[in-house]
């Protein structure tokens, strides 16, 4: 029999569903709690859903935001789930109970942005220019002078000692502790997202013209990547800060910050995509890169300086809307945009 | 690849000053009954559902993007609440996006050029500009908002006509016309206007690229009439009586042949002739032929004037003239009695000579080399896109069986080959929106690219 011959070949990885469900929305937030145990999913016209990571049983269905929910962000210790939308507030969910336990207004009416610490209890919020500390009794710790211009992406250094905005105009740093910014990152054009390295050394950001800029947090240096087909929306860093993954275009691009970094270096190029990528996951302490893209195609990575190789893929029948690492790594979270929500376990 | 229907969301920008009426025309949009569900993008206000329909506010956030040689100013704000809307479920049919009153109508539509979600998702349909009849005239000389809105129309909407006297309002008419010629016009009180001459307008539409009233695409010559002759060699006077003016320009230039290739050519030199430094001839001095040779005839005071000229080569020559001849009662005799010519023309008078932003309409027969065109267009978006903002065309390239199709929107091009030319006569359409536009460098400019 045909089995028999191959025999000698190792085994392909696959990817084994452990559960599916659909939520009826397009999904915009993908968040697993830092303990693992919950699965939090955002859907564009409010509700909030909370599985049970291991058999997608629902704990809570959370109401959201009346008018829109914009993102969430878990809390250190898995209680708390805060959440932003578009009827102005931060919301804090008690995840153990399914009630809110805080509401705080976010300065205006969009509120897109919702970032907590991987330090303590403190969480930033940002709607519009305005930004804003909060503890997570809901106390504003600080509310800063107004940005620019409208803040794309707030993100905690992994320490929990620093957090970055990004806006047009580019990056500034802030230590929670001060009221001042730490230092500015200044780059004409508009930055759409960003992305520290675990290390701290770098903050990579994506940009609105095809454009990737590593900021060097020490020195303020700069570097620009450009080339790219398109704006740059997608970015993660490999776990030991050696690799920061990027998409913007229909391959992904991979550059080696080992050595002298990636300045004049050709990246590592992964081909497999016939749509744009929309979104990139690195594993939290392994070499998988999860890949999604309009296409509807989910495709695992394993990435290596020589041979990066596509390990499994799986196609979805809507765009990719969100992936999703778990803590231990072993699964991934994929949503797309008709609302299929999928959790697999990569067996190697 | 197969041509598949368009679901991407029409997006109407409407733009026009404080008091024109946009808020008016917005509620009209919202309570009319027209089955489409519709989203408002606005300034200033939060976000309200009013039965079906949504509005939205959004602040005003423009950023320039630098891409390559293309660098164009976009509207951030609208990339994130359009982006955003696109996701809901209960989907929308149309999008209306409104100005704030001081607003450059520029970035909003290369918004839509410039970001792939939304081109995926959406298309711009059109520009509506509100154009308020009797105040207008307060902004139009020396606001840069005011002219840029005008420019960049598909549709204007002359409203609060009832405010105004009728040749108040035909003069505001050309006055726009001299600006933008591209667009449609139309007039309204209290911003009532049919919904098909503002939605789904297809103004971004390559298959519409050209789709307008041709003789809005009549281009403004330095003289109102021509006249072509045939002469025989000898001398022959041209001989005027009094008329409104002091002075006239003529030029006469020599015709290879009466066929209309020919005639554009002597009509194109007659341009670049009317370009050049005048001689002023004194009354019964002699005209100077040819191309180049531009004669400012200076009359009497009072009655007849006489110049002449010698014809050494007889045959075809064409006379322009700056007015009318008719308005001077100026008739051509020869050695024995009057000629008349064999055919006239009469142009659109060009009297917005002032004007800061005009538009430039081109036609031309003939092929062009495309190696040329494209090295040409390129260039020229390249030195002055950010003066031009809006140009369209159907062109006509060697080799090609299909219509070549473009619109650009500044330096934010978008063209390809549609439909083949078929029995049609091949010819090249182009016309440009902009602030100092000068004809004729445009014109001898697109003519050297014809293939030779």
């Amino acid at each position: 029999m045909m089995q028999r011959k191959r025999k000698f070949k190792p085994a392909q990885p696959t990817l084994n569903a452990k559960w599916r469900t659909n939520i009826d929305d397009h999904p915009i937030g993908l968040a697993w709690s830092p303990d693992g145990k919950n699965l939090a999913v955002a859907g564009v016209s409010g509700p909030i859903t909370l599985f049970n990571g291991e058999d997608g049983a629902v704990q809570h269905k959370l109401p959201g935001h009346a008018l829109d929910t914009m993102a969430i962000s878990w809390r250190k210790d898995s209680r708390l789930l805060a959440s932003v939308g578009q009827d102005g507030k931060v919301r804090l969910w008690d995840v153990e109970t399914g009630r809110q336990q805080c509401e705080m207004d976010g300065g205006a009416s969009w509120v897109e942005r919702v970032a907590c610490s991987p330090r303590d209890d403190m969480l930033v919020s940002a709607a519009g220019r305005k930004l804003r500390l909060w503890n997570s009794s809901g106390d504003l710790i600080r509310e800063y002078p107004d940005a620019n211009s409208t803040i794309t992406d707030i993100k905690w250094r992994r320490d929990g000692r620093q957090f970055a905005i990004s806006a047009y105009n580019g990056v500034v740093l802030y230590d929670p502790s001060e009221a001042e910014p730490l230092r500015r990152f200044e780059w004409q054009g508009s930055t759409l997202t960003l992305e520290w390295s675990r290390d701290g050394k770098y903050i990579a950001t994506g940009d609105q013209d095809s454009t990737v800029h590593f900021w060097i947090t020490d020195t303020g240096k700069d570097l620009q990547m450009w080339g790219y087909e398109t704006k740059v929306l997608e970015l993660a860093w490999s776990f030991n800060s050696r690799y920061l993954a990027t998409g913007g275009g229909t391959q992904v691009v991979i550059w080696d910050c080992s050595g002298k970094g990636p300045a004049k270096t050709r990246p590592i190029m992964l081909e497999g995509h016939q749509r744009l990528i929309k979104h990139l996951k690195f594993q939290r302490k392994g070499m998988l890169l999860a890949s999604g893209g309009n296409d509807g195609l989910l495709a695992i990575w394993k990435v290596k300086k020589n041979k990066p190789s596509l390990l499994v893929d799986a196609t979805f029948k809507a765009p990719i809307a969100g992936l999703a690492w778990s803590p231990d790594d072993r699964c991934i979270a994929v949503a797309d945009e008709s609302g299929t929500l999928s959790i697999a376990a990569v067996k190697r | 690849m197969m041509n598949t229907a368009d679901t991407r969301v029409p997006v109407t920008v409407l733009t026009g000053f404080l008091g024109s009426g946009k808020t008016t025309l917005l509620n009209r949009i919202l309570t009319e009954n027209h089955g489409k569900k519709i989203a408002v993008i606005e300034n200033e206000f939060g976000e309200v559902g009013i039965d079906n329909d949504l509005v939205i506010g959004a602040e005003e956030e423009i950023f320039e993007m630098n891409n390559g040689c293309i660098c164009c100013t976009v509207r951030g704000d609208l990339i994130r609440i359009l982006g955003h809307l696109m996701k809901r479920r209960d989907k929308f049919d149309y999008i209306m996006i409104e100005t704030t009153g001081m607003a450059d109508p520029g970035p909003v539509a290369q918004t839509f050029y410039v970001d792939d979600d939304m081109q995926q998702k959406l298309h711009l349909d059109a520009i509506v500009t509100l154009v308020d009849a009797k105040h207008i005239w307060e902004h139009i000389d020396d606001s840069d908002e005011a002219k840029e809105q005008v420019a960049f129309a598909d549709v204007i909407l002359l409203n609060k006509i009832d405010l105004v006297a009728p040749e108040d309002l035909e003069k505001l008419e050309a006055r726009i016309k001299s600006m933008n010629s591209m667009a449609k016009i139309y007039r309204s009180r209290d911003a009532v206007v049919e919904m098909e001459k503002i939605l789904d307008v297809g103004g971004f539409n390559l298959d519409r690229a050209l789709d307008i009233d041709p003789k809005f695409m009549e281009p403004e010559y330095p003289f109102e009439w021509s006249g072509i002759y045939q002469l025989n060699s000898g001398t022959c006077e041209w001989a005027m009586g009094e008329g409104p003016d002091p002075s006239m320009g003529a030029a006469l230039l020599p015709l290879a042949n009466t066929g209309l290739a020919a005639k554009e050519a002597t009509l194109m030199d007659a341009v670049l002739t009317f370009s050049e430094d005048e001689q002023e001839l004194e009354p019964g001095e002699t005209m100077r032929l040819g191309k180049g040779q531009f004669n400012q005839l200076i009359l009497n005071d009072a009655g007849e004037t006489v110049f002449n000229f010698t014809i050494q080569a007889p045959g075809y020559y064409m006379l322009f003239t700056e007015h009318h001849p008719d308005e001077f009662e100026a008739r051509l005799r020869g050695a024995e009695s009057f000629i008349d010519p064999l055919e006239t023309r009469e142009y659109k008078p060009d009297h917005e000579h002032d004007e800061e932003v005009t538009s430039v309409g081109i036609t031309i027969a003939g092929d062009l080399q495309l190696e040329k065109i494209n090295g040409w267009l390129s260039q020229l978006l390249r030195v002055q896109g950010q003066d031009i903002f809006r140009m369209k065309g159907v062109l006509s390239v060697r080799g090609w069986d299909e219509r070549y199709v473009f619109q650009a929107v500044h330096m934010l091009f978008d063209g390809r080959p549609d439909r083949p030319w078929g029995k049609e006569l091949r010819h090249n359409k182009m016309i440009f929106i902009g602030r100092n536009l000068d004809r004729a460098a445009l014109e001898s400019g697109f003519r050297e690219c014809l293939a030779s």
